[in-house]
């Protein structure tokens, strides 16, 4: 390694420390103080360490709301990702595969779901109408619909690298269109599909503005909507705020950890070419 | 194992007319091979043979039963694939018991059937392997299996060996024949390689434009071409063609004489020439003649013959290996 060699490397890892290792430190700092001196709102080294006090004070806020919150995420992030792996898969099979006249317009709808930026009161709208405001599952094809644009492009240009003799030669062996799909196409998106998975959950367990715009009431409280237990017009408690943000970045941090080694051997394997 | 007959089969794309028109009947147990410059149509016509492309008009017969507008599945065929389409995410077992278990035969009944085409193509010892861990014979090898245990009526190769190497591809020509004669199932194969044609067929199928050229075996094509392009296609080196005022000299319109038919004379010869160029091949040596009047002349001969470049050599062809076309 040459002198020039290194330096770039210190540069480089300083500069990353100072954009993710810090504001997780001034988190985890924040999340162990008194309230007192959390209020001052300094990057320093806390005098009293209360974090098993702050994390059960997080956790038993407002009747135990925070577990309700973890159940509701994970099941609005679990429902729309499964949708948007079969749907995108699909849909994505079908338009690369099946040229027809139809394909263009639906490209041009799915290039649409990318552009056009969602207006969240005629949503409402719709969503009273068919009953599906303020439910769970209203909430997940919510996320369905703003994901699916951005899965069908991916699957897309993906299946569009699986040779077609494989299409075909399951065809002379007997397969039907739903079969091809199922036991030779998808398995072979495994590379993708994880990468999906990994983007996806964490964007909507993170979600904050649409659960707060489609999903109100207190039965129905996301993650992170929990952090205004802890902040109002009149009081934050900053410890306990940021006790609450420290337990809710661990859930998609364990995802991306998990999932993280799949896509790098996903992306090496090379499982395309026969 | 059964007959196949095409029925005046067209087929085009938009305006573009791929097949114009072809009759022709494979018999029983017969290796027929297709062969043809690239954009010829051979692969197509596989193709419609075996379900995946529609033909535009005329019928298909297998085992004499109309199966045009039939699926592939149901037409008694099974195809192997240039790029053999393995499916990589699958073992050698799954990927030969693929279209069994689609078929929902029992597991039992599946793995005697996997295990029996293992062991007739050698592949036991890498039954749970991935493609990926396989080299190309073996991949070749486990796409027949996939093909074998289907106990297709008709077999379609499309190019199977012209991604192996020369020696493999050699080896797998003679393994390729004597599964034929051990199965006796038609087979049908589409090559670009007349040497592949030669050596496996027992009817060539010479195809030009989307027509069929000529028909017959192997040794007809060579001896008794019907057209300079039949002629030219069919053997190696390929034959010497003459057009134009040197033809005519000779009283037609295309004259052809294959390069193993001149002999190097130097009493009366009916061409003398300069060397251009000489490839000694060991058994044989190919010399690259400068005609003049003529152009250029390829000449076949003994693996002793080295004669110089520049120099000058007289030329004879054996009497009755002319060929005078059209």
């Amino acid at each position: 390694m040459t002198n020039r060699q290194r330096n770039t490397g210190l540069v480089a890892l300083a500069v990353a420390t100072v954009f993710f290792i810090l504001p997780f430190l001034f988190t985890f700092f924040m999340a162990v103080k008194t309230k007192k001196e959390a209020a001052l709102l300094l990057f320093s080294w806390p005098s009293e360490w209360h974090f098993w006090a702050n994390l059960v004070e997080v956790v038993q806020a407002r009747n135990y709301m925070l577990l309700l919150a973890y159940f509701n995420s994970t099941v609005i992030t679990v429902g729309a990702v499964t949708l948007l792996v079969i749907f995108g898969a699909m849909v994505g099979y079908v338009l690369q595969r099946r040229p027809s006249g139809w394909n263009k317009l639906i490209y041009a709808c799915v290039l649409l779901g990318l552009m056009v930026p969602p207006a969240v009161v005629p949503t409402i709208w719709v969503l009273q109408g068919l009953g599906l405001f303020k439910t769970i599952h209203g909430m997940i094809l919510i996320q369905v619909a703003y994901g699916l644009a951005f899965s069908v492009l991916l699957y897309r240009s993906f299946i569009a690298t699986i040779p077609r003799d494989l299409d075909e030669a399951a065809i002379i062996d007997g397969a039907k269109p739903w079969a091809i799909f199922r036991k030779v196409i998808l398995p072979l998106l495994k590379p993708v599909t994880v990468t999906l998975i990994v983007v996806q959950s964490i964007a909507i367990f993170n979600d904050f503005t649409n659960p707060l715009y489609y999903l109100p009431g207190k039965e129905n409280v996301t993650v992170q909507l929990t952090l205004f237990n802890f902040q109002t017009q009149f009081q934050s408690q900053f410890n306990l705020l940021f006790m609450n943000i420290l337990l809710v970045t661990i859930p998609p941090l364990l995802v991306f950890v998990f999932f993280n080694r799949q896509i790098v051997a996903g992306m090496t394997s090379g499982a395309v070419k026969g | 194992m059964s007959s196949v007959r095409l029925k005046s089969i067209r087929k085009s794309f938009g305006a573009v007319d791929i097949i114009k028109g072809v009759d022709l009947t494979i018999e029983d147990g017969e290796f027929c091979v297709f062969v043809g410059p690239s954009g010829c149509g051979k692969s197509t016509l596989l193709r419609m043979i075996s379900g995946l492309e529609e033909a535009t008009s005329g019928t298909i017969e297998i085992d004499g039963r109309d199966v045009t507008g039939e699926e592939p599945s149901k037409r008694g065929i099974a195809m192997v694939f240039q790029s053999y389409a393995l499916y990589p995410h699958l073992t050698v077992r799954e990927n030969v018991g693929f279209g069994l278990s689609l078929a929902k035969l029992p597991k039992e009944e599946i793995r005697k059937k996997v295990d029996a085409a293992a062991e007739a193509l050698q592949l036991t010892h890498l039954m749970d392997r991935k493609p990926k861990a396989l080299s190309g014979g073996q991949r070749q090898r486990v796409a027949i299996g996939r093909a074998m245990v289907r106990d297709p009526k008709v077999f379609l190769l499309d190019e199977p060996l012209s991604n192996l190497d020369a020696a493999l591809r050699a080896q797998m020509r003679i393994e390729l024949s004597d599964l034929h004669a051990k199965l006796g199932a038609t087979m049908i194969y589409v090559t670009h390689d007349q040497v592949e044609a030669m050596t496996m067929a027992d009817k060539i199928v010479v195809l030009n434009g989307g027509q069929i050229e000529q028909v017959g075996s192997p040794m007809e094509l060579y001896n008794a071409p019907v057209s300079a392009f039949v002629a030219g296609f069919i053997g190696s080196p390929k034959m010497n063609l003459y057009e134009g005022a040197a033809a005519e000299g000779l009283g037609c319109r295309t004259y052809g004489i294959r390069p193993e038919h001149l002999t190097l004379t130097a009493d009366a010869p009916r061409w003398t020439g300069t060397v251009r160029h000489v490839e000694r091949l060991g058994a044989d040596t190919v010399i690259y003649l400068v005609v003049p009047g003529m152009g250029d002349m390829v000449v076949r001969t003994g693996g002793d013959a080295n004669p110089e470049i520049g120099s000058s050599q007289g030329v004879s062809p054996v009497p009755g290996r002319e060929f005078r076309f059209g």
